[in-house]
This record gives structure tokens, C-alpha cells and sequence, in this order.
């Protein structure tokens, strides 16, 4: 991989912590200030990016460690999805975070929808980036070599700097609690409660998205009317690592004003 | 063979015109200007009897040349008057325009024509830039990323919005949806890698124009192994061609018509502002640079008597693979209608209907 090119590791100073809750030691990376933005990583683990640093300008950003995934000892624990959210509802609220924003990637997008149907007074709003809570047919998981998995997470990986690449042994560790925890494609149990879920939910997909189909995008609006649902172009799978700013841009935008950032702020004036 | 017949609108000047582009717009005449815009509906009436498939149109601006510089605009007059002809719209100039707005109006215009819609989309020639102030080296980025949410906004069943480099939406959801199903046919014009690319990623069909066959049959090999890579194979009609025609009773006449041709387009951009835009428009085929286009004549690659031209039909489909012909017959953009309608009537009566089985 070339040095050169997006910079795909964050630049900001994160400080590290721990909660113990649930019976795990979960860690945790933390910058900035303001409303809480709590970050739920994809089934390849954490990893802190730009796009949290641009977050971090207009939010405090706790990216956890889900346990099991990462640094963390092998779980051999958790049964569900449900049961995950739980554990991560009790590690923000050790956290004293009584309300929060909650974003998550992937498979912690599944994660953050159970989180936000379970917790539905905690959550304030929720974004999804690429979740993999609805899949097409069949998906599967990236899999094989570090080099193929990231031609799968990515569109244009030619255009990234140095990739960290997936570390076998750490995707080895994790791969079971995620085979236990993805569930169907369509997972009727999650589903059917989608509709009452009254949360403010963006939605996002890359057009170039080669894991799950960005086709899924329309299932989110058929079952859940008022979630928006926003394509950010020319990105894959992992938008926020692609495109951190057009990410952290509709992110901020939609948090602070919810259905309200459908209406444009961009000023045309040229000269006054 | 498919053939289409590209309809510039005639304006028949009735006194000198400047000869640089942008054509100062108070030498526009009305009443010649009003005529053209008939002309269009007697002309294409004879087209369609003559049995050509599809008529097309296409944007260009600021020059009485091609009277067309909102081609969505005589698409639908021409819908309107017209029953059987397919009406190919190559097509919107993409880097300049709204791709919503596009999206809405291409599927409008379907709908009115019920399904005679045939679409092109591309980049536009190196002067377009200059009319609504674009930057020449954003319009390849800008061209890419329209085309993707045109396509999107004409196939998504839901509202979304649109995180772009160069277009944000955040709210588009398209009424009417195109007639036909997913969308019209839809090619990417242009001999460039990245067209060809986009044309072989989405499954449109492939427009290349006016270059020699063995240039623009580099860019159409280029478009099949791409659509190889994609795992399809386009049919012959998804390749169009648009050339010039120079028909002749024989070859002698024909070429003796050519040598009359000025070797200039008839306006031409201002020497300062052609040397500087050249150096700012990049341009490719099949990924191999060429010089933009911006003051020659565009050659004529198919002249010469009936006999000769089948023959160079024969020819084309073989080296460029191409199943449309979009034909602008001699002499271009000119205003000498007797020399077009002899042009016209020669082509359809000893031409075409023997490259229909081409």
C-alpha cells in the first residue's frame, strides 16, 4: 500500500479508557467535545479514522471496543444481537452519558438499531453507515486475504494512503461471535419492530458498496418511513474512511437538526 | 443497421453572420430564426416517411449552427408532431446542468413520446464550458457523477439524498418515473476511458462521433472488453456512431463536393481564449490523449455514391462495431436546404434500404 494518498488513520489525539460492565472490560477511544456521539465499529474491529476527527470538532466521540472484537480476550459470551446491545447500553451509561447520538458501521449498525429499540429514550438520534442489519440475498462477509478484503470494503482503495490491513489473527479471534451474532439476511425479529422505532435515523450507503447492496437502502424507508436515507457517492463499503468529509458533513448536519437538514443552508451569494 | 438522422434546425441566414463563436446574438433574425423551427417538423415528416428509425438532437449554444441549445425543448415539439420516429436526445451537456432536473425532464419527455426515448449523456465539446461558466477541468468529475445520480434518480423507488463531490441533494425523489423500464436506452457518448467505463459498469450503450473508423474503433474495442469485464455483452445497437455524410450520384461528384467545404467550423472560438482552453481540457480516447476538438471541420467519414457508401457501412460496422448510424448529411450544419433535401431524398431512396440488413 502506498503512503501517500487520504489519510486513513485519525490525527487527533484519542485518549483511551475502560468501563467494566456486564462482566467485560470494554475499551473505549475518546476526543472532543459537546454532544455525546457513541460509535459502534463494523465486524473488522475498531479503528479511528478521520472521519472521527472531523466529528470530534462538534462532538465528544466514544468509539468502543465491542468485546471480543480488537484488543479484547476472545467472547465466547454473547448470544445475540440483542444481548450485545445491551452490554453496550450499560457500558455508555457507566459513562454517565444519559442521552446520546449513536452511529454504527456495518455490523455495528445491527447493533445500534437493537440499542436504539431498547433504549429508545437514551438515543437522540441514530445514523447508520452501511448496516448490515438488511442484506441482499446471500452476502457475505468480506473474507480471504488482507488484500481482498479490502477490495471489497473499499471503491477506490488505489486512492487511500496506508491501509491498515485486517489482522488474521485479530478477524480469527472475532469471526465466530460474528457468524453467531449476524443473523439472517432478513432478520424478521428485528424487522418487525423497525416500524415503531421512533428515533431519528439517517441512513447512509456508498454507491460503490460491494458488501452489503446499496439496493438495501429502500428497505430502511419501506420500514421505517421517516428515516432518511442519503447515498454518498463514489464510496464503498467503509464512506467514512472513502469520503470522511462528505460523511462527517451529513452526519454533523443531521444531528444537530434532525429531518430539518433537508432544508439547504449553502449560501450562493457571490458578491455581496 | 439502425438509422438516425441528426436534426440541427436550419437557420438560413439572410445576411452575413460573424464568423466567431460566441455569434453575437443581436445578428439572430427572427423570421429566419422561426422558419428553421418549421423547417424541423416539414423536414423530419419526409425522415420519417423515408423510414429512418430515430431522429436526434442535441446542445449546443450560442451559434445558429445547432439551433438546439435546450434539445429537451424540440425533443418534446417533435414528440408531439411527429407519431412513429424514435426520438434520440444526445444529448444533455451533464457537467452543466441540474441532474435532477435532468432526471425529471428526460422522464417527462418518455412519457409524453410513450417510450420513443432514446437518451445520450455526455460531457459536451470543449466550447460548452465557456456558457455557463464551468471549469474545463472539473467536467470530466462532474459528467461521471450526473450521469450516476441521473440513473439513480430515474431507478430509486424511494426519496433519498445525494453526498457528491460536485452535487448535494438532499431530497430527490422523481415524478414521473420513465415510461420505459428501468429507464430509456441510455448511452454515454464519447470516446474517453472514463465514458466507456461508465457505459460498461451501468450496461448503457456506447456513443462515439465523427473520428476515422479505426480511431473511434479503438474506443468502442475499449467499451466491449469492458463489458466483458463486466460480465455482458452489449448488442450491435447499444454502439452508436454519429458521422458525417457527403452522398453523391458518384464518387467524382462527392468528392468534388468535399473540396467546396470550408476546412474550418464555421465559428470558430477566438485564437487567445482556443489556445488557453485546450491546454485545460483533457481529453482521451480509450485512455490514449488527444487534442480537444475545438476549430477544425469534423471529417467526413462516409462520401461518395450509394455503391460506395454501403460499402463503407459494411466497413464501419466491422471495424467500429456499430448498429446505430446518426447521420448528418451534407452539407452540415449549413443552411442550403435544396443541397440537404437532395442529400436527403439520394441516401433514403439508394442507401438505406440497402444497410438495413448491415
Amino acid at each position: 500500500m502506498r503512503d501517500e494518498g487520504i489519510p486513513t488513520v485519525a490525527q487527533t489525539a484519542f485518549r483511551e479508557g475502560f468501563v467494566e460492565v456486564d462482566g467485560f472490560r470494554i475499551r473505549y477511544m475518546e476526543a472532543g467535545q459537546g454532544a455525546p456521539l457513541v460509535h459502534l465499529h463494523g465486524a473488522g474491529g475498531p479503528r479511528v479514522t478521520p472521519a472521527h476527527d472531523l466529528l470530534a470538532r462538534h462532538f465528544r466521540v466514544v468509539a468502543f471496543e465491542m468485546p471480543g472484537f480488537g484488543q479484547s480476550p476472545e467472547n465466547t459470551r454473547t448470544r445475540s444481537m440483542p444481548e450485545l446491545a445491551s452490554t453496550m447500553a450499560q457500558a455508555v451509561a457507566r459513562l454517565g452519558l444519559d442521552t446520546f447520538n449513536l452511529l454504527g458501521t456495518s455490523f455495528g449498525g445491527k447493533t445500534a438499531l437493537w440499542l436504539a429499540l431498547q433504549a429508545p429514550s437514551q438515543v437522540l438520534a441514530l445514523v447508520l453507515e452501511a448496516p448490515a442489519a438488511i442484506r441482499q440475498e446471500g452476502a457475505e462477509s468480506p473474507s480471504g486475504s488482507p488484500e481482498e478484503i479490502t477490495k471489497r470494503l473499499y471503491a477506490h482503495p488505489e486512492r487511500l494512503g496506508t491501509i491498515p490491513l485486517p489482522d488474521p489473527v485479530l478477524r480469527a479471534k472475532s469471526q465466530p461471535l460474528v457468524q453467531r451474532l449476524r443473523g439472517p439476511d432478513r432478520d424478521t425479529d428485528l424487522e418487525r419492530r423497525l416500524p415503531s422505532l421512533v428515533t431519528p435515523t439517517l441512513v447512509l450507503f456508498g454507491t460503490l458498496d460491494r458488501v452489503i447492496s446499496p439496493a438495501m437502502g429502500r428497505v430502511y424507508k419501506e420500514l421505517m418511513p421517516g428515516c432518511q436515507l442519503v447515498f454518498v457517492y463514489d464510496a464503498g463499503h467503509a464512506i467514512s474512511t472513502e469520503r470522511p468529509e462528505a460523511f462527517a458533513e451529513v452526519v454533523e448536519d443531521f444531528l444537530e437538526r434532525h429531518d430539518a437538514f433537508v432544508i439547504s443552508r449553502t449560501e450562493t451569494v457571490i458578491h455581496p | 443497421m439502425k438509422v438516425s438522422f441528426f436534426e440541427t434546425g436550419r437557420y438560413r441566414a439572410p445576411r452575413a453572420l460573424p464568423p466567431e463563436w460566441p455569434v453575437p446574438s443581436g445578428a439572430y433574425d427572427r423570421e429566419a430564426g422561426a422558419q428553421a423551427y418549421q423547417g424541423i417538423i416539414e423536414r423530419l415528416e419526409y425522415v420519417e416517411a423515408l423510414g429512418f428509425d430515430w431522429v436526434s438532437v442535441s446542445e449546443h449554444h450560442y451559434s445558429p449552427r445547432i439551433l438546439t441549445p435546450a434539445p429537451i425543448v424540440t425533443a418534446a415539439y417533435i414528440a408531439a408532431r411527429l407519431r412513429k420516429i424514435t426520438i434520440a436526445l444526445l444529448g444533455p451537456i451533464v457537467p452543466q446542468s441540474n441532474p435532477v432536473r435532468v432526471a425529471e425532464e428526460l422522464a417527462m419527455l418518455d412519457n409524453l413520446a410513450q417510450g420513443r426515448l432514446v437518451v445520450g449523456l455526455l460531457r459536451g465539446t470543449t466550447n460548452e464550458s465557456l456558457t455557463y461558466d464551468l471549469n474545463p477541468q472539473e467536467a470530466r468529475e462532474r459528467t461521471d457523477e450526473g450521469m450516476e445520480l441521473i440513473l439513480r434518480a430515474w431507478t430509486e423507488p424511494q426519496p433519498f439524498g445525494w453526498q457528491g463531490r460536485h452535487f448535494q441533494y438532499r431530497t430527490v425523489s422523481v415524478w414521473p418515473r420513465p415510461f420505459q423500464q428501468p429507464h430509456p436506452p441510455t448511452y454515454a457518448l464519447g470516446t474517453s476511458r472514463e465514458a466507456c467505463e461508465f457505459a460498461a459498469r451501468h450496461r448503457l450503450g456506447c456513443g462515439v462521433s465523427y473520428g476515422p473508423f479505426e480511431v473511434v474503433g479503438k474506443a468502442t474495442r475499449y467499451y466491449r472488453e469492458q463489458c466483458a469485464r463486466h460480465g455482458w455483452t452489449p448488442a450491435p445497437e447499444q454502439i452508436l456512431y454519429r458521422a458525417n455524410m457527403l452522398v453523391a450520384e458518384t464518387d467524382d461528384d462527392a468528392q468534388a463536393l468535399l473540396r467546396k467545404q470550408p476546412n474550418q467550423a464555421p465559428f470558430a472560438m477566438r485564437a487567445g481564449v482556443r489556445d488557453a482552453i485546450m491546454t485545460l481540457d483533457s481529453r482521451n480516447i480509450a485512455g490514449e490523449a488527444r487534442a480537444p476538438v475545438v476549430s477544425g471541420a469534423l471529417p467526413t467519414t462516409f462520401i461518395g455514391s450509394p455503391d460506395t457508401i454501403v460499402e463503407q457501412v459494411r466497413r464501419c460496422r466491422n471495424v467500429v462495431g456499430a448498429g446505430v448510424l446518426d447521420l448528418s448529411l451534407h452539407p452540415p450544419g449549413s443552411g442550403d436546404l435544396d443541397a440537404l433535401m437532395r442529400s436527403l431524398d439520394l441516401f433514403g431512396k439508394s442507401v438505406l434500404p440497402r444497410i438495413r440488413d448491415i
